[in-house]
């Protein structure tokens, strides 16, 4: 529990400085009609983002600061990230690690099963400490007081306070059939004829290994970590598409394209809006990747413990390389649209693919062997993001084979950034209406 | 010098621009007049290259328009765009960069065109907050800041007050007098004879007519006006031969002669129907000019 209250605490803190640095913001911006007398000083990096030319960098820089600004984007970054505290610290609460136990001990025990004693306890995760009881009605009242978790009673018999369920997992439970497994086979090794040391011997003999002749299902920590990829992509992805689709339709439906357009190209424009909204989007995947990691390690958590650095960048990865699918779709998406209230109606149809691809790749981390839809799907550019990262993490992709679904990915890239833009172009300055891809490639 | 060259531009059957072909010069204050739908914004989003044109061209001090020269050029669209949500000032700074200023030009040419418009005091409201006037003088501080060398301005004084349209209309001979070209069309015929030196009239697409304002409102077929004490209706002149009745108001006839009309004679006529109150020749208004243009 106590390394719960640590990031949570956390979280609050970052919440409370969040509230304080946007007071101060506020009350910087009430005085800053003098302020606006002076130019703001500018980060290192903005200098460099402004190099990009033709206005590409300028855009990008707005589409930055103006999403970082945004309500939306603060509050939903916040909820994100209590959502991904919530699922690394919750299921190490009331986990216990190891844990220090105490066993009664009536009537003496042999020091060779007091080993066999130990030993059985650090198998079910306890560290055992031996405690000698006067009697057995002392040793009931202390496994009553929870003073000690189990009593060996003359090394013949244990007793519990609670009688054991086959379902339960706690460390007591654990512990207690273990020990009585171990004593008795001692005892029935020492009735067979052989000495307590030779008995304890056996008792106490590592197991066989085992071989099994189908191959090892894939690390189960690579199926976690891909889960929550796989839920970290589709959330993005609609996420960011749907801020560059209402990005368009906002400057379409204020008419400020006109503006824009009448000093910069289109395809310009829409670079520096896919570059800026890209930029927010990898930092703020960043974050939340590294909270969960920090989080994860700070609190022991075994969802994330043992993930493979590069399960994590295959991930990401495919994230960029889904962005980069997805944001010409939406962009061109936006262009058809003449005000905000047609947002719903055109993000659905885009987020179908997306929605499918989620659905399909999660369903296949259920099973052992992946189908053949879902390898159809790895290769195509629309489902790839969410299906060949799902195949690497269940063992079935090979790196040649997801090197071809990498290449047809920038081929569809290619060709989609192509097509939007051509969309992008016919219809942003079209109103009156919402256009029809009909429309837009037949030209009237 | 700003020229349009034959330009033509067709959607389906209706034909926006038909072979329009005219010349803005700088330094001086160019209306562009036209009723409705004649195609005056067509034309002017064509010198950014926001249509396609189906033939002609536009050019400046001689060359076809590059990208380049839009940078120098500002741009007030007929339906204004701004970022509702963006603070005014980073609003036009951007406007201003997008355009090729550096940052510390580009925020001093911002507060200098809000102070000089009298909008100084909203420059870190946002757009939306702003009342539709002050949002028009922010629209053309956005198209002033960079210092343009040609300004294309859509309609620039609807929703302006009086004091406002002083103000643009101000800043407007200003920029002419600066040696930059202005060409702005207007529904406010009043407004534009007082700011304009010359103008273009359109109609379907089509230069119907062109000149300086003193050239337009002087040509043509003299007006006289006649006014004759108790009559109301100028009944005396309707039936006079070369004459028309233009209008007549507050008992005053405004009457356009053919050339062979002695004005004498008509003088005589009226005097036959009582005292002669008012007589004399008047000048075309620009808007009896637009109207004679465009029927």
């Amino acid at each position: 529990m106590k390394y719960a209250i640590g990031p949570l605490v956390a979280v609050i803190l970052a919440t409370r400085v969040v509230m304080v640095v946007r007071r101060r913001k506020r009350r910087d911006s009430d005085s800053s009609a003098r302020g606006a007398d002076r130019p703001a000083r500018r980060p290192a990096a903005i200098g460099s983002l402004e190099m990009l030319g033709d206005g590409v960098g300028l855009v990008a820089l707005r589409e930055i600061r103006e999403r970082v600004r945004g309500r939306v984007f603060r509050v939903g970054t916040l909820i994100i990230l209590l959502a991904v505290a919530a699922a690394v610290v919750i299921p190490t609460i009331g986990s216990k690690k190891h844990q220090n136990e105490k066993v009664g001990i009536v009537g003496g025990l042999d020091s060779s099963l007091r080993i066999l004693v130990v030993a059985a306890g650090k198998t079910a995760g306890a560290t055992v400490q031996l405690v000698s009881e006067p009697s057995l009605a002392r040793a009931e009242g202390d496994l009553r007081a929870g003073n000690i978790g189990l009593a060996i009673v003359g090394g013949q018999r244990l007793v519990v306070n609670q009688p054991l369920s086959s379902s339960d997992t706690s460390t007591d439970a654990l512990m207690a059939r273990s020990v009585s497994a171990s004593l008795g086979l001692a005892n029935g090794l020492t009735s067979a004829g052989l000495s307590p040391d030779k008995a304890v011997q056996v008792a106490h003999s590592p197991p066989l290994p085992v071989e099994s002749l189908q191959p090892a299902e894939h690390n189960s920590t690579a199926k976690t970590t891909s889960v929550y990829g796989l839920i970290l992509t589709y959330v993005l992805l609609t996420q960011y598409g749907t801020w560059l689709l209402m990005g368009v339709i906002e400057e379409k439906s204020s008419r400020v394209i006109e503006v824009l357009l009448s000093t910069m190209r289109p395809s310009k424009l829409l670079a520096g809006k896919v570059i800026g909204i890209g930029t927010v989007a990898f930092l703020q995947s960043a974050l939340i990747v590294a909270v969960a990691l920090g989080l994860g390690a700070a609190v022991g958590s075994t969802l994330l413990h043992g993930s493979s650095p590069l399960d994590v960048l295959d991930i990401l990865l495919w994230l960029v390389l889904g962005y980069a699918f997805y944001c010409w779709v939406y962009a061109a998406g936006g262009s058809l649209a003449d005000r905000q209230s047609q947002v719903q109606s055109l993000a659905f149809p885009l987020q179908l693919p997306v929605l499918f691809g989620y659905i399909v790749s999660l369903t296949s981390l259920g099973s052992s062997q992946a189908s053949t839809l879902m390898k159809v799907l790895a290769y195509l550019p629309p489902t790839a993001p969410f299906a060949m990262p799902t195949l690497v993490a269940l063992g079935q992709a090979t790196w040649w084979e997801a090197g071809i679904s990498f290449l047809i990915m920038i081929a569809g890239i290619v060709l989609v950034s192509r097509v939007a833009s051509f969309v992008y172009y016919r219809a942003i300055l079209r109103t009156g209406g919402r256009v029809r891809l009909r429309q837009v490639f037949s030209g009237t | 010098m700003l020229e349009f060259d034959g330009l033509t531009r067709r959607y389906g059957e209706v034909v926006a621009l038909d072979d329009l072909s005219f010349s803005v010069p700088s330094g001086e204050v160019f209306g562009f007049l036209g009723p409705n739908g004649s195609g005056k914004t067509t034309a002017m989003r064509a010198v950014f290259g926001l249509i396609a044109l189906d033939g002609g061209e536009v050019r400046w001090k001689g060359a076809t328009v590059t990208p380049s020269d839009l940078k120098r050029f500002g741009y007030l669209p007929e339906e204004r765009g701004l970022y509702p949500g963006m603070v005014v000032c980073e609003q036009i700074e951007y406007l201003a960069r997008l355009h090729g200023m550096e940052h510390s030009a580009a925020h001093d040419a911002t507060m200098g065109w809000l102070e000089r418009l009298g909008v100084a005091d909203r420059a870190t409201s946002k757009v939306e907050s702003l009342s539709l006037g002050n949002q028009q003088r922010v629209q053309l501080a956005a198209a002033l800041v960079h210092d343009p060398e040609l300004l294309i301005l859509d309609e620039p004084l609807s929703g302006l007050d009086p004091v406002g349209i002083d103000v643009v209309g101000g800043v407007l001979a200003e920029q002419a007098a600066l040696g930059r070209g202005v060409l702005f069309s207007s529904h406010q015929l009043d407004l534009v004879e007082d700011l304009c030196e010359s103008v273009a009239i359109i109609d379907r697409g089509r230069l119907v007519t062109k000149g300086t304002v003193e050239e337009l409102e002087t040509s043509g077929r003299r007006r006289l006006v006649v006014k004759v004490k108790g009559d109301w209706n100028a009944d005396w002149a309707k039936g006079l031969l070369g004459v028309t009745v233009s209008r007549v108001e507050a008992g005053a006839a405004r009457l356009v002669l053919e050339e062979t009309v002695d004005s004498q004679q008509v003088l005589q006529t009226a005097m036959q129907k009582g005292p002669i109150e008012q007589f004399g020749f008047e000048r075309r208004r620009l808007s009896e000019v637009f109207r004679e243009a465009v029927v």
